[in-house]
């Protein structure tokens, strides 16, 4: 027979639970695996897995001539492709020593400022529907419509503006043209002033951004983190500001910084960026140089001479590098791109680490993650919205 | 705090939505659009540079049909056509054609099931032999 | 070389072999590769650990020299130049201490580079294949970036 004794002591042993957050999941616009180890709401751990978008560029590259490779490393990234085809276009330039006109050097920074301007509207608008808003996400794509037409205006195509050549731009604007990106710009200015109060004021965003995913910024530093990320932690380190490349020596702009090195701080410096490439589109529209800024493709070399450079720009998202080689051929013997978002997504893990498990999708929205510039090769993956069942049952089952 | 966008929200109840109901009404778009681009083969003259430039391997060199007539300036009487599908629309081969022999428009509409490439655009451009 | 660079040179005088400028105006100074630890540290001592951050690690293959080259892109902001250091490894032994304990924003570059090319960093707990590149032609063991790999 059995005897029942009374129990004395109730020994709990807490369980990490892993949970994947990907690859396919509706708060993810990308695939990206994040394994997190979570012991009850707390993450403790977080594993980076990536791969699944990886197309081979790199090695892609060394196969085509130089002029191919312009527009090849132009759809390593939707957003971003006006800086990925600028920086690979001044690297080449400076193996060939050539400079392009004054005219063309603000017209390219015309593109650049006017893409950084949509990139943000469409961060911000992400962040506020990771964090349930999704009206505020409706409203700030509607008027990145008006970014979107100025950027067909000027270049020719409203995402992918093939724009840059060695030597200038492909082609020049009128008057006509300037008149209405003027305009353009200047009804998108009073629409981020609005967004901004918006941001500022409103019980939602300040609830689930202040406070989440806080760096300090000596770790900012020593992780090697880059663009508004390391910025909203304190540090002043802008592309645009040490290299001076294009016209960036002429156009007067303030690099943006906050202290506090949470989300919100985030999205205040993206805001801040928004006001400054806003007077930059300005102030390039009423002070551009004469001349002509296209170069004749046809005269163009068809062989490179030997040598190597390094060039760096100040993408949406951070500080993009390029490395060019060539030996002397019409293709390159090597070309490295470091995007922004490989050193912001792989080496952030510790941002998570402390912070519940709903911040997570927050937390990684307010990085900018772009997985297609962080992975350079191609998988073809089906992407639904697969809804994932998180199994807190499985905690719900343990008596505290 | 109250929520900021109310004023807006109640605004837009009664204003007219921002999409533009596609089929009905056309998007307005600019006249220097990059759009479908084909050859003119009163200038071409068979280089076959475009071909060798086009990132995306779009362009081939096919021989031009006998009745039609063409340039002295085109010995071998090849012209290049333009597979749509493959096509990116970077106007690379435009902007290198030695005698600018492209004609562009912005046609943007290029959405088919069947395969489309610019054949039947660039030779109507020139005449067969015997006027027709 | 402007003044800065110049002086920067010279204070980490005893690990340089060669140093020559990348256009537009970067200081390379080719190192021993093993030596690549002692020079953080220094540049850490001189210029305080708040003024420079790693941007980026990259490998060059050459098969015909039988090296492998591996440069360390680094990013004096405060000074608002950039440093290079180039270190050259023998092609079939490509091992080189890791500087992940130091900078731990290396981890990105590492594993990249490990991946792609084939370089193992001693002390790097991390490095595994399939990082970046697919199942299919990982598991055969080939380095994609390699000049003869085939892909």
């Amino acid at each position: 027979m059995f005897e029942l004794v009374e129990a004395t002591h109730l020994i709990e042993i807490p369980l990490t639970v892993e949970i994947p957050v990907g690859p396919q999941h509706p708060a993810l616009h990308e695939p990206l695996l994040l394994k997190l180890h979570a012991d009850g709401e707390r993450v403790i751990k977080v594993d980076v897995i990536t791969g699944y978008n990886h197309r081979g560029i790199e090695k892609f590259a060394e196969k085509n001539t130089f002029y191919r490779d312009i527009f090849i490393v132009g759809r390593v990234c939707g957003i971003c492709n006006a800086v990925h085809a600028n920086c690979y276009v001044r690297a080449l330039e400076y193996i060939l020593d050539v400079d392009p006109p004054p005219r063309a050097k603000y017209l390219r920074v015309l593109a650049m400022e006017l893409e950084r301007i949509h990139s943000h509207m469409l961060i911000l608008a992400v962040n506020a529907e990771l964090a349930g808003y999704e009206t505020l996400f409706m409203y700030l794509m509607k008027d990145r419509e008006y970014v979107m037409k100025a950027k067909e205006i000027l270049t020719g195509q409203r995402v992918l503006a093939d724009y840059m050549m060695v030597g200038g731009v492909r082609r020049d604007v009128d008057e006509v043209k300037k008149s209405r990106i003027l305009d353009i710009v200047q009804r998108v200015e009073g629409r981020v002033r609005y967004y901004h109060s918006v941001f500022r004021e409103d019980a939602t965003i300040n609830k689930r951004l202040r406070d989440t995913g806080r760096i300090k910024q000596v770790d900012a530093l020593a992780n090697s983190l880059v663009g508004p990320v390391v910025r909203g932690s304190g540090v002043k380190t802008d592309a645009r500001a040490h290299d001076k490349y294009d016209a960036y020596n002429e156009i007067p702009f303030n690099v943006i910084t906050e202290d506090y090195g949470d989300s919100y701080a985030r999205a205040m410096v993206r805001f801040g960026e928004l006001y400054e490439s806003i007077n930059m589109v300005k102030y390039i529209l009423t002070h551009l140089p004469q001349g002509n800024p296209v170069p004749d493709e046809r005269k163009l070399p068809r062989r490179f001479p030997e040598g190597e450079s390094y060039a760096t720009v100040e993408a949406p998202r951070g500080e993009l590098t390029y490395y060019v080689s060539s030996s002397g051929s019409d293709k390159p013997y090597r070309v490295k791109i470091r995007t922004p978002s490989l050193n912001n997504i792989v080496n952030s893990t510790f941002a998570y680490v402390d912070q519940m498990i709903a911040d997570v999708p927050i937390i990684l929205g307010s990085f900018d993650p772009c997985i297609s510039c962080m992975e350079r090769a191609v998988i073809t993956d089906l992407r639904r919205g697969v809804k994932y069942q998180i199994p807190l049952k499985v905690l719900g089952g343990v008596k505290k | 705090m109250r929520p900021a966008l109310l004023k807006e929200i109640i605004k837009g109840i009664f204003t007219k939505p921002a999409t533009i109901q596609y089929p009905k009404e056309q998007t307005l778009i600019e006249p220097d659009f990059r759009g479908r681009q084909y050859a003119d083969l009163k200038k071409c003259i068979g280089c076959s540079l475009c071909a060798i430039e086009c990132p995306a391997n779009a362009i081939t060199m096919v021989k031009i049909p006998d009745e039609y007539v063409v340039p002295k300036t085109n010995a071998r009487r090849i012209y290049p056509v333009i597979n749509y599908f493959k096509c990116v629309f970077c106007y690379r081969c435009v902007t290198v054609c030695p005698t600018s022999a492209y004609l562009v428009t912005n046609e943007y509409r290029l959405a088919s099931s069947a395969p489309i490439d610019s054949s039947q655009l660039s030779l109507s451009t020139t005449t067969k032999a015997g006027g027709a | 070389m402007t003044a800065t660079s110049q002086s920067l040179v010279d204070s980490l005088k005893e690990y340089v072999i060669k140093s020559y400028t990348m256009k537009p105006n970067r200081v390379v100074i080719e190192v021993e590769a093993s030596k690549v630890r002692e020079v953080f540290v220094k540049l850490a001592e001189v210029l305080g650990k708040e003024s420079f951050y790693l941007s980026t690690i990259e490998g060059t293959d050459f098969p015909e020299k039988k090296l492998i080259r591996i440069d360390y892109f680094i990013n004096l902001f405060k000074l608002d130049t950039n440093l290079v250091l180039r270190a050259y490894l023998p092609r079939e032994n490509p091992i080189i201490p890791s500087v992940i304990d130091l900078v731990p924003g290396a981890l990105a570059g590492e594993l990249e580079t490990h991946d792609l090319l084939g370089i193992i960093f001693e002390g790097n707990t991390y490095l595994r294949r399939s990082f970046f590149v697919p199942e299919d032609i990982s598991s055969k063991g080939i380095y994609p970036l390699r000049k003869d790999s085939g892909v």
